[in-house]
C-alpha cells in the first residue's frame, strides 16, 4: 500500500527554449528508497531539484503531503564558501528552524568527521561533499533527496551515509537519489524511475528493472 | 568575509577614496572655466597703445583668462566650435575696434555670441567680467592720462597735441605772471580764480579714480575653507565612495548566491527572494554608512585640527547618517538589481564598475549644460546623493533639500528593489 509523502503532478522544466524535463508524474512514498536513473543530461538533477523546491517548474505542481521537510543534497556543494563548515551549519540551522542550532551542528560535525573552523573553501572535495550531506540533515527532514551524493566520497564516508539514509528509511522517511551507480541501485533502491532526455521512461520496482537491461539505458 | 581579506578591504577603502578625490577636483575645475573662443578679426598687435599706455595683448587675455578659457579661432572654425559645443561661446573683435578705442570719438564693442540654454546667462556673466577687467585696465590708462593733463594746466610746462609741441603756462606760473602786473581789483580777481582752480584741479586725480571705480572690491585676507575641503569635493567624495562600495557589494553579493549554489538552498522556503534582496541592500546600506561616516569623521578631525573655518563637521553627522544609510540602500538597490540580471560574480563586478562610472559622471554633468544628462540622472542615486550630503553638511537650512532628496533616493530605491526582486529569477536558471 502506498503512502505518498511527496506529489509530482505534471511537473516539467524548460531553461529558455531548451526542455530540461518533459511533464512527468512521481509519488514519493514513506519509507521507500526510490533511485532516479539515466545518463547525463537526462533530466534526474533538474527533478531532484524540483522535488527539493530549489527550483520553480515551468509546468505542473509539486505537493509536499502535511508539509514534510525535505533535505535536499545538490550535485554540486550549496553552502557559503568564506565561512567555515561550522558557521555554515549554525547558519542553515537557524534558517531551518532548528532550536539549538550550535549543538546541532556540532552533532553533525563529528559525525561526518568535517573540519569545523577552517574556510569551506579550504576543504578536500571529499570534505566539501560530507559538508553538503550534513547540511541536508539539517531540521530532521523526513525525505531526503540525494544527487548522485557518494561521487565524491571515499567508502568509509559512502558506508556511513547509506547508513544514515537507511536509518532514515527504515523509521519511516524517505530517500530519492539520483547515481549512475548501479550497484547503489541493486543495493539500496526499492523503486526505480529511468530518465531518458526528459523524459521518464520507466517506474518501477527495482525487481522489475533487472529484467531490463540497464547497459542499454546509460548508452 | 572583508575582515579576512585585509588587502581586498583595504583596495575597497583607498581606490574609491582616491578616484573621488580626483574626480571631485576635475569637477570643481571643470565647472568653473567655460571655453570662449577669442576671434580677433582686427588682427591687434602684440603690444598696443592707447591713451599713452602700452598694453600687452596676451597678458590682458591671460587676466581675463582666469574665469573664462579664451582659445583663439578664426571665423569659420569659431562657428563650427560653437555649433558643435566644444565652445559655449565666441567673443569677437570686429575690424576697426583699435581705431576706435584709440580715437575716442565712440566706444568700439566686442561682438558676443553664445550658446542657448541654461549656461548662457552663466558664461554672460564671466564675459562680462571679461569686458570689465579689459575696461579697468582702459579706464586707469585714461585717467593717469586725462591727470597728467589736468597736471599740466596745474604746473604748466611742454605738452604735444596733434604732433605739435605747446609751451603750456599753467595756473601756478600764472599767479606768478600775475603778481608781477600793477595792483588791481581786476588783477585780484583773476589771480584768485587761478588759485580757486588749482585747489580745484588738485583734487581731480581722486574724483577721477572715484569715477572711474565708485565701488571697489577687495579681497580680505581671512582664514577660508580650502578648496580640498570644500563642500562639493566632500558631498562628492562621499557620493562617490558609497556608490562604488554599494553597487559592488551588493552586485557581487546576490550573484555569489548562485556561484555558490546557496540560492538554491535558501529558495526552498528558508527565505523568500524578497528578503534576500532585502538583506543585500540592507547589507550595502549599512557598510555604507559605516565608510560614509568614517571619512565624515576623517574631514572633520582635518577641519577641527587646521582650524579651517565654515562648515559643522560634528554636529551634522546624524543628518548625514541617515542620507548614508538611505543612499546606501537606494545604490544597494541598484547592484543588487546588476548582480542578478548579471548572474555570475565576476561577471556582476565588471558590470557594475562600468555602470559606476556613468552613473557618477552623469551626476557631474552640469544640468545646465546638458539637460538630458540632468533628467538621465535624476533617474540614479548618484545626483541625489551628493546633493543631499552637501545640503546637511553645509546649508543653513537644509531640511527642504534633504526631504526631498530623501524622497528620491527612498522611491529609487523601492523601484531598483522590485526591479531586484524579479530579477532573481535569473538566479535559479
Amino acid at each position: 500500500m502506498t503512502n505518498p509523502v511527496l506529489r509530482a503532478r505534471g511537473v516539467a522544466r524548460r531553461f529558455g527554449s531548451q526542455v530540461a524535463l518533459d511533464p512527468t508524474d512521481v509519488d514519493v512514498n514513506a519509507g521507500e528508497t526510490l533511485a532516479l536513473i539515466g545518463p547525463n543530461g537526462a533530466g534526474k538533477s533538474t527533478l531532484l531539484a524540483l522535488l527539493a523546491g530549489a527550483l520553480e517548474p515551468s509546468a505542473g505542481t509539486i505537493e509536499r503531503v502535511d508539509d514534510v521537510r525535505v533535505g535536499w543534497v545538490p550535485q554540486r556543494a550549496a553552502f557559503y564558501d568564506r565561512l567555515t563548515p561550522r558557521e555554515n551549519l549554525e547558519l542553515f540551522g537557524r534558517l531551518e528552524g532548528e532550536p539549538d542550532h550550535a549543538s546541532v551542528a556540532q552533532q553533525l560535525l563529528v559525525r561526518f568527521e568535517i573540519p569545523p573552523d577552517r574556510s569551506a573553501y579550504t576543504l578536500s572535495v571529499g570534505n566539501r561533499q560530507r559538508l553538503n550531506v550534513a547540511l541536508a540533515l539539517l531540521g530532521s527532514p523526513r525525505v531526503l533527496l540525494l544527487d548522485e551524493p557518494t561521487a565524491a566520497l571515499d567508502p568509509g564516508q559512502r558506508r556511513r551515509l547509506w547508513e544514515t539514509v537507511t536509518a532514515l528509511r527504515d523509521e519511516g522517511g524517505s530517500v530519492v537519489f539520483a547515481t549512475q551507480n548501479l550497484e547503489e541501485l541493486e543495493l539500496y533502491a526499492d523503486r526505480v524511475a529511468v530518465l531518458q532526455r526528459g523524459l521518464l521512461t520507466f517506474l518501477g520496482p527495482t525487481t522489475e528493472y533487472r529484467e531490463l537491461h540497464a547497459e542499454e539505458i546509460f548508452t | 568575509m572583508l575582515v579576512r581579506s585585509p588587502l581586498l578591504l583595504g583596495v575597497l577603502i583607498a581606490y574609491p577614496l582616491l578616484v573621488a578625490g580626483l574626480v571631485g577636483l576635475v569637477a570643481g575645475y571643470g565647472s568653473s572655466k567655460p571655453r570662449v573662443a577669442l576671434v580677433d578679426e582686427d588682427h591687434l598687435p602684440h603690444v598696443v597703445a592707447v591713451g599713452g599706455h602700452r598694453f600687452r595683448i596676451q597678458d590682458a587675455i591671460d587676466e581675463v583668462g582666469k574665469n573664462v578659457h579664451l582659445v583663439r579661432m578664426d571665423p569659420v572654425e569659431a562657428r563650427r566650435a560653437l555649433a558643435t559645443g566644444r565652445v559655449v561661446a565666441t567673443l569677437t573683435i570686429p575690424p576697426g575696434f583699435l581705431a576706435d578705442l584709440k580715437s575716442g570719438l565712440h566706444s568700439p564693442s566686442l561682438v558676443y555670441q553664445v550658446t542657448r540654454g541654461g549656461i548662457s546667462s552663466r558664461v554672460t556673466q564671466q564675459v562680462q567680467a571679461l569686458v570689465y577687467g579689459l575696461n579697468r585696465q582702459l579706464q586707469t590708462a585714461y585717467v593717469e592720462t586725462d591727470l597728467r593733463y589736468v597736471q599740466l594746466i596745474v604746473t604748466g610746462g611742454r605738452a604735444e597735441f596733434g604732433g605739435r609741441t605747446y609751451d603750456v603756462l599753467g595756473l601756478a606760473r600764472m599767479q606768478k605772471l600775475l603778481q608781477k602786473l600793477p595792483p588791481g581789483a581786476q588783477r585780484d580777481r583773476i589771480a584768485e580764480f587761478a588759485r580757486i582752480a588749482g585747489v580745484a584741479l588738485a583734487q581731480t586725480g581722486s574724483l577721477l579714480g572715484a569715477t572711474a571705480n565708485p565701488i571697489g572690491l577687495e579681497r580680505a585676507h581671512e582664514d577660508s575653507r580650502s578648496s580640498l575641503l570644500s563642500a562639493q569635493v566632500q558631498s562628492y567624495a562621499l557620493a562617490l565612495t558609497i556608490t562604488f562600495l554599494a553597487l559592488l557589494l551588493a552586485a557581487g553579493a546576490i550573484a555569489s548566491e548562485r556561484d555558490e549554489n546557496a540560492i538554491g538552498r535558501l529558495r526552498r522556503g528558508l527565505i523568500s527572494m524578497g528578503e534576500l534582496v532585502s538583506a543585500k541592500v540592507a547589507l550595502a546600506a549599512v557598510v555604507a554608512l559605516g565608510l560614509g561616516l568614517a571619512i565624515a569623521v576623517v574631514f572633520g578631525v582635518i577641519v577641527e585640527a587646521g582650524g579651517v573655518a565654515g562648515g559643522e563637521p560634528w554636529q551634522r553627522l546624524p543628518l548625514l547618517a541617515i542620507g548614508l544609510l538611505v543612499g546606501g540602500a537606494a545604490l544597494g538597490a541598484l547592484g543588487t538589481l546588476l548582480g542578478a540580471l548579471a548572474r555570475e560574480t565576476r561577471t556582476a563586478s565588471l558590470v557594475a564598475v562600468l555602470v559606476v562610472m556613468p552613473v557618477v559622471f552623469l551626476g557631474l554633468v552640469p544640468r545646465e549644460v546638458v539637460p538630458v544628462a540632468g533628467w538621465l540622472s535624476d533617474g540614479l542615486p548618484f545626483a541625489h546623493a551628493v546633493r543631499y550630503f552637501s545640503a546637511s553638511l553645509y546649508d543653513a537650512s537644509p531640511w527642504s533639500t534633504v526631504v526631498r532628496e530623501l524622497v528620491w533616493l527612498t522611491g529609487l530605491g523601492l523601484v531598483f528593489g522590485a526591479a531586484a526582486r524579479l530579477a532573481t529569477r535569473r538566479l535559479l536558471a
